[in-house]
């Protein structure tokens, strides 16, 4: 049976890791004293899938950024998937050169489609996730670019039937209102959204707590439940979220 | 010793190397090499042949690099050890309607085609349960239904005895075969963590 999957998602600026609060950044640390204080390789073992998300505001070194993933993949064996500031082929083949399995788009999914079908035709589509950040305006989910500060003025649903026709592999959809809050995840706007589209969905935004990954988990077309919350899910909060959602029976992957 | 890995522009290869590095050196079983030199497929003592991406260019950049023989010789005349993984592993069959219709390297008599079941997602992407033959070497010392980590949009079904692995998910499909030097898997290994690693070792240890 294909299993659901756990994702844990770094939010990356400039050399540091964030906790990210409605795409606000608050720094915690660089990748030393990640591995210091939080036994990355660990953590690792509690988790399906690992997204690292360039957020850097300004000037986005993507060489800097392909450099800390190299380091940073080196000793788990997951998926990685890697983007933030994609703007040409050459930068999403630096980051599969630095280990990443896949990439993340979000602005250019928007501004530059000829650039991610070229993108699906060389890479696969298995290997571009669509990133979609989203947040009410006027009572609808609208659909933001460039770190969630142009409104594209778009309904998630339109946007999403946009995606599927350039093919992407999977969807990331993500809340700007939830994000970083622990409240939860947008359950109301997830399972609307979820009914409507064939593509696998990861979810994220407002996870605090193992019964959000839960809650996100049971939604039928949910296929994978992320969380970027640092705060409250590294140390040992992952690895007993994973044990405790293996010891319900719930339907996701083992290993020893 | 050496395992290559071959490196035909197919994506990421990182994964696929550190993970052969860790159990050849836990194993002491030589060197793990990437390259896309013919001399150096040659040379080697296995060789596996990565590959995400679309059929049709990973063939066209196999030939680029004048590596279609030279794998036909190792693996055919030479009956060296060959682990194809993901679209290497279909790079092995007959052929692929990815990308138009394009010949793979024939070392089963399988051709892959697209994931068409009504209702459900594609790409099949994430972990899944494997059930594989009871006197397999690749599994040795993993549980029936174990889980590895699949990410693809193509599958090969087969009624021949290539002594397959099975994977379901709305239609069975073959998730690895083992045909004497001859090893593929549909699933990533190297990101499924311990159980791949486990596999790796296998393939390492026994062919």
């Amino acid at each position: 049976m294909l299993r659901k999957r756990i994702i844990f998602t770094l939010i990356y600026e400039n050399g540091i890791f964030n906790q990210s609060r409605n795409f606000r950044l608050q720094k915690v640390g660089n990748l030393n004293w990640l591995e210091k204080n939080y036994k990355f390789q660990t953590i690792a073992f509690s988790l399906d899938e690992l997204i690292v998300l360039n957020a850097s505001k300004e000037d986005k070194n993507i060489d800097e950024f392909a450099n800390i993933l190299g380091n940073l993949v080196n000793d788990v064996f997951i998926p990685i998937a890697a983007g933030g500031g994609i703007r040409t082929m050459d930068d999403a083949k630096l980051l599969f050169d630095n280990g990443a399995d896949k990439i993340v788009l979000n602005t250019i999914l928007a501004t530059n489609p000829d650039l991610v079908r070229k993108l699906v035709r060389q890479y696969g589509s298995q290997s571009i996730v669509a990133s979609v950040d989203y947040k009410p305006t006027n009572n609808m989910p609208c659909v933001f670019i460039n770190d969630g500060n142009k409104n594209l003025d778009i309904g998630i649903d339109d946007y999403i039937c946009y995606l599927e026709e350039l093919n992407v592999g999977e969807l990331y959809l993500n809340s700007i209102e939830r994000d970083g809050t622990g409240f939860g995840y947008d359950l109301d706007t997830i399972r609307r959204v979820c009914e409507n589209t064939t593509l696998p969905m990861i979810i994220a935004g407002g996870a605090g707590n193992e019964n959000h990954l839960i809650e996100g988990l049971n939604i039928e077309n949910v296929n994978a439940v992320a969380t970027a919350n640092l705060f409250n899910f590294i140390g040992d909060g992952l690895p007993k979220a994973r044990k405790r959602i293996i010891e319900e029976d719930m339907n996701i992957a083992t290993w020893k | 010793m050496t395992t290559v890995i071959i490196d035909y522009n197919s994506g990421n290869l990182r994964s696929a190397e550190k993970s052969f590095q860790l159990m050849s050196e836990e194993l002491k079983l030589g060197q793990v090499k990437v390259s896309n030199k013919p001399e150096d497929v040659v040379n080697a003592d296995r060789i596996v042949l990565p590959g995400v991406g679309a059929f049709g260019s990973a063939i066209k950049n196999l030939d680029e690099f004048n590596l279609r023989d030279t794998i036909l010789e190792y693996a055919k005349i030479r009956q060296r050890p060959l682990l194809g993984i993901c679209l290497g592993m279909q790079l092995m069959g007959t052929s692929s309607e990815e990308d138009g219709l394009n010949r793979g390297l024939s070392f089963v008599p399988v051709n892959a085609s697209k994931i068409e079941v009504l209702d459900l997602k594609v790409p099949h992407v994430g972990f899944n349960q494997v059930d594989f033959p009871s006197d397999s070497i690749l599994y040795k010392g993993l549980e029936n239904l174990s889980d590895f980590y699949f990410t693809h949009s193509y599958k090969m079904e087969s009624d021949m005895e290539i002594n397959q692995a099975m994977c379901c998910y709305g239609d069975d499909f073959i998730a690895s075969y083992e045909q004497g030097n001859i090893v593929g898997t549909q699933f990533h290994a190297e990101l499924s963590q311990t159980n791949g690693l486990k596999l790796f070792e296998n393939f390492l240890e026994y062919f």
